[in-house]
């Protein structure tokens, strides 16, 4: 039982490396990868079904790695990295179904090595760990980006790589000074967060941390990668990117900002929650006016973003439980978009708003699905995006007055721009380019109907899913004055 | 379990028609009409006969299906319960939905959305309930928007036309304005209550320790929402656009159900707004403007079916005169009869535009009354009974919301009350003259009325003219039996019988004078109004409140919008970062013209390299 959680980060990886060794023709890789993602998922699912909710850290595997420095392979799962874990390997699957007909060999083994970097990243419990994992998720979808984008691709591959490192520079300065300044306090190294957490750190400290949290959820102000790298990338990068990574942000936040830096963090509080938001009304004013498609979900993702981080950053027990239930819904609902706008990208090789319309006339159930998907961001009650968001405004009316006004607006937000571009890209007279649009076909359908399906368990019967994170959630605020 | 299946029969069949319609090829409207007409007919069969217990007096019900969420203090339970509130509510919101629905099967009839249109139908039945049954507000709220939901789907049913879309949008983004303030109310009142149980039963036990500052905003927040359910000022706006939906969905939601809902809610929060009166006489005052504005404007609309939007507009501004002045009973009372002989005001329209191949102006139309008899005779009772004429229901509702306002301590309500009332006649004699007895402005001789589309008319006739003695006050014999069954905590003041009798005189002699101004300029046909005068170009541009809200909020939003990225994105954000990897250029550049390959360059750097470098050790030395 030590080892499932080593499996479940490198059994891509293993697949990865059969692959490459056996020289694998398009069919087998086809295979390598959706058997890795399957056989992840089934863990994933044994993990959830043996995960003990009311106790803390389990499955934890520790096995020394560079002894003279005290860096460990230290694993393990707890509610929060549970949700992440469940969602990458439902994903997974998901993505590779909606890439059946991938020709490109490289697509099948980049995204291989993309799971097990993401994977790692919500797994870790070492610092120096969770920086190699959270450097190695970068770049494959960096070179995604770079060779199989479109849209000015090379530019924003750079531009995100640039950025993104440059966060992770600032935190891995940050690590390495936490990891000599409990050398020279105790006389051995160790970059173990359980370790380093015994200690008090500095704000400088905290600020390498949260730079790099900042720029991946992103945070208004660190985001100007975000619409391009978007806006160019294939779609299965841009579901990790917005469904995995930008929550991996957020995790970070909270895994790392709570235990590292408690008292240095409750510094920059007041900042990072006008900051979240700033974030919430600009990111959704910011996609009102959007010509692109992706552009536009790209600036409602980071809406959804500031909102889940708000939800982190005023620290009680609803904002927190509506953060975690809002990454998760956010992560299904913003697959399902992009990976249909992915679609309308396949049929008409185009996602310029202005040339879209009248889907809905020749494609009622690519329609029913893209409403439904929108609708969810708009968090229209029945599913799982209104419950996180009710949670997340009745915390804040906790925190304060005005900020429970402000983030109340959230319920306004997504309307801004949804309803227009649903009107301008199912409704109305077809285009000449969205003429004869197709219909959506069994593999399109069974793709999408595991996400509806949950998004909408998720909003009728959250109960069911609260207990899994409730009680750990408890004993973390009740175990803090 | 009877309770969920009030919920769950309207959900399912709508769901097992959207699979059908979207994942097979069955295409029969027998089969679809089946479905689609059961499940409500089932429905209304098990609300009257629940109805009919709460009547005989049986304890209210109460299920509790599971645990919706618990999180902390925050327990919701998916509770449903049918007191004698949301028995009212259920059983003319099922009747007349499934005689509407019976309609809606002549009225689609051939449309290629047909079965569609049902799974839409009934999803709205089910949530309509859903907001009807709720036992605590979370649950009511999932109703709430559900309904609106249902709404912005059946009003860009005809998806083809981007206007219809447009006022899909418009009705979608008012009600989520209202939701606004609805949800805040809701977050604060559990903030306030929520310790000891969210259900509406513990809020009421604790409603007493609230702080009354804190009381009155979140009654002033509630009704934010119902404004914009309700279509009251200022987010009425989406009403009228939204007569772009099939005439049975403006029968059904936009008449008779759903825009009730706003004061169902007050009504079902009567023990928080009855420690507020303050907070009530706002609502009265919003109240009396909408139904004054709505109706000064209809009577100048030459769209058939905007005439009765407004209209429906205005006479919820009645309502909610009634349950601002605490009459709730009153209030109730009026959303009950209302929704007989407005839906079937709706539906006579329907027929009649159907009819005439979708013609909608009052003016090209003119002598259908020998055409279409089944037609016009249950919607001249309507028109009756809208018009407040007694015996028939509106009567006897409308003077109990008038007898409140002029018994209250603002008689002024009465008076505007009566006003609305005198143009209420006006207007709707106007429709009924312009379409069924002025000289006919068409060529047709003979016009087809399906019988599916002539005969629900029929029940709801029946109920426009006698629905009122249900609840009739004591000055005409009845006990106000509604109002004791209701048993709300009303707090409006009595009129006595004798002033009662002067009142009722007086709003019929009104009516009848709106009637006979009516029937003086239109029953010989006019032409469609020229408007002259500045104050009539301002109603039939409807006060240029759209033009206002398109320039306040929509064209600063897109503004905003394009600024955050040409401003706030590239020149701030980008450009800051700009300077950090153009300086590092720069720096570059600077740097690189040092290593030019010129020896003279080099030596003369060597040379001042070694001087610094015993300069140092002679100043350390």
């Amino acid at each position: 039982m030590d080892t499932v959680l080593s499996w479940i980060i490198f059994m891509p990886l293993l697949g990865m490396a059969l692959g490459g060794v056996l020289r694998a023709s398009l069919n087998l890789l086809r295979l390598l990868a959706f058997g890795s993602s399957l056989l992840v998922l089934a863990l994933a699912l044994a993990l959830a079904w043996h995960f003990d909710a009311d106790a803390g850290m389990q499955f934890v595997m520790i096995a020394p790695w560079i002894k003279s420095y005290g860096v460990t392979y230290y694993v393990g799962v707890d509610a929060f990295s549970l949700i992440l874990v469940l969602i990458i390997a439902l994903l997974m699957p998901l993505l590779y179904l909606y890439m059946y007909r991938e020709a490109r060999h490289g697509y099948w083994y980049l995204m291989m090595a993309l799971q097990t970097g993401v994977m790692g990243a919500a797994l870790s419990l070492d610092l120096m760990l969770f920086y190699l994992f959270w450097e190695t998720m970068l770049l494959p979808v960096f070179i995604m980006i770079g060779r199989y984008g479109s849209n000015n691709h090379p530019f924003y591959a750079m531009k995100l790589l640039v950025m993104t490192v440059f966060g992770s520079m600032a935190m891995l300065l940050s690590i390495l000074y936490m990891g000599y300044g409990f050398y020279a306090e105790h006389g051995f190294w160790s970059f173990a967060l359980s370790d380093l957490a015994q200690d008090s750190h500095g704000a400088l400290v905290a600020a390498g941390f949260l730079l790099a949290f900042a720029i991946k959820i992103p945070l208004p102000l660190f985001h100007t990668w975000m619409a391009g790298s978007y806006g160019s990338a294939p779609t299965p990068a841009v579901v990790i990117m917005s469904s995995v990574m930008a929550k991996l942000g957020a995790y970070g936040l909270w895994r790392f900002g709570f235990s590292l830096f408690e008292g240095s963090l409750h510094h920059f509080e007041p900042y990072l929650i006008a900051l979240a938001l700033f974030g919430l009304l600009f990111f959704a004013l910011h996609a009102v006016m959007e010509r692109d498609l992706r552009r536009m979900f790209a600036y409602s993702s980071g809406s959804h973003l500031s909102l889940i981080a708000l939800g982190i950053m005023i620290q009680n027990h609803y904002g927190l439980s509506g953060a975690l239930y809002l990454i998760a819904t956010h992560a299904l609902a913003s697959a399902g978009i992009f990976l249909m706008i992915g679609l309308i990208f396949a049929r008409v090789r185009t996602l310029e708003i202005a040339q879209l319309g009248g889907i809905a006339q020749s494609a009622p159930k690519f329609a029913f699905f893209f409403a439904f998907f929108a609708l969810c961001i708009a968090g229209v009650p029945g599913t799982g995006g209104f419950v996180a968001e009710l949670l997340i405004i009745i915390g804040a009316f906790e925190y304060g007055l005005a900020t429970g006004v402000l983030a109340a607006t959230t319920i306004l937000a997504a309307i801004l721009f949804i309803f227009w571009m649903l009107q301008r890209v199912l409704f109305g007279p077809q285009s000449r380019q969205t003429e004869g649009f197709v219909d959506l076909g069994a593999r399109e359908v069974a793709m999408l109907a595991p996400l509806v399906l949950l998004l909408l368990l998720s909003g009728i019967a959250p109960n069911l899913f609260t207990p899994l994170f409730e009680p750990s959630l408890a004993l973390m605020l009740g175990g803090r004055p | 379990m009877s309770l969920a299946l009030l919920i769950l029969l309207p959900f399912g069949s709508s769901l097992l028609l959207g699979m059908l319609y979207l994942f097979t090829s069955l295409r029969s409207e027998r089969l679809y009409a089946l479905i689609g007409v059961g499940a409500p007919l089932l429905i209304s069969l098990i609300a009257l006969w629940l109805g009919y217990g709460q009547l005989q007096g049986a304890e209210s019900l109460h299920v509790s299906l599971f645990t919706w969420l618990s999180i902390d203090a925050l327990r919701i339970e998916f509770a449903l319960s049918f007191d004698h509130l949301s028995a009212v509510m259920m059983a003319f919101v099922s009747v007349i939905g499934t005689l509407i629905h019976l309609f809606a099967v002549g009225y689609m009839r051939g449309d290629a959305g047909f079965g569609k249109f049902f799974a839409y139908f009934n999803f709205f039945m089910g949530a309509m309930a859903l907001l009807v049954l709720a036992d605590n507000p979370i649950i009511l709220f999932i109703g709430w928007e559900l309904v609106g939901l249902a709404s912005y789907l059946l009003i860009g049913f005809y998806h083809r036309e981007s206007a219809n879309v447009t006022a899909a949008n418009k009705a979608f983004i008012a009600n989520r304005v209202g939701d606004f303030g609805f949800i805040m109310a809701l977050v604060l009142l559990f903030g306030a209550v929520g310790e000891g149980g969210f259900s509406f039963s513990a809020i009421e036990a604790q409603i007493y320790s609230v702080d009354h500052a804190l009381l009155s905003l979140i009654g002033v927040l509630l009704f934010v929402g119902a404004m914009g359910k309700s279509a009251q000022i200022p987010l009425y706006v989406w009403l009228p656009d939204a007569m772009a939906g099939p005439t049975p969905v403006s029968a059904l939601i936009h008449a008779a159900t759903m825009v009730t809902a706003g004061v169902y809610m007050v009504a079902r929060f009567d023990f928080l707004y009855v420690l507020i009166p303050a907070v009530g006489l706002f609502i009265a005052v919003i109240g009396i403007l909408s139904a004054l504005l709505s109706a000064l404007i209809a009577t100048m609309q030459s769209d058939i079916k905007k005439i009765l939007a407004y209209s429906t507009m205005s006479q919820l501004g009645y309502m909610f005169v009634a349950v601002g002045l605490g009459a709730y009973g009153a209030g109730i009372f009026h959303v009950f009869t209302h929704a007989f002989f407005k839906a079937l005001l709706f539906m006579g329209v329907g027929a009649v535009i159907i009819a005439l191949h979708h013609e909608q102006n009052i003016f090209k139309m003119g002598g259908l009354r020998r055409f279409m008899p089944l037609v016009f005779y249950p919607m001249l009772i309507a028109t009756l009974a809208l018009s407040g004429v007694a015996p028939f229901a509106g009567f006897f509702s409308k003077d109990a919301i008038l007898a409140a306002a002029v018994a209250s301590e603002y008689p002024l309500f009465g008076v505007l009350g009566l006003v609305v009332a005198f143009l209420t006649a006006y207007y709707m004699m106007r429709l009924l003259l312009l379409v069924f007895v002025a000289p006919a402005k068409h060529r047709h001789t003979s016009l087809h009325v399906s019988p599916y589309l002539s005969l629900p008319l029929l029940p709801l006739a029946l109920g426009s003219a006698v629905a009122g003695f249900w609840g009739m006050g004591g000055a005409y014999g009845g006990g106000d039996a509604l109002t004791h069954f209701l048993s709300l905590s009303d707090y409006a003041h009595h009129l006595t019988h004798k002033s009662e009798y002067l009142l009722a005189l007086l709003s019929n002699l009104i009516a009848f004078a709106g009637f006979a101004l009516a029937y003086r300029r239109f029953a010989s046909g006019a032409r469609e109004p020229q408007p002259t005068a500045l104050f009539e170009r301002w109603i039939l541009e409807r006060f240029y409140v759209d033009a206002l809200y398109h320039a306040l909020l929509v064209v600063p939003l897109r503004r905003i919008s394009l600024w955050c990225e040409r401003i706030v994105d590239d020149r701030f954000v980008d450009g800051t970062l700009g300077l950090f990897s153009g300086g590092y250029r720069t720096l570059a550049t600077h740097f690189s013209t040092l290593q030019n390959g010129n020896v003279r360059h080099y030596a003369l750097y060597f040379l001042s390299g070694v001087s610094l470098l015993s300069l140092l050790l002679l100043w350390r030395l």
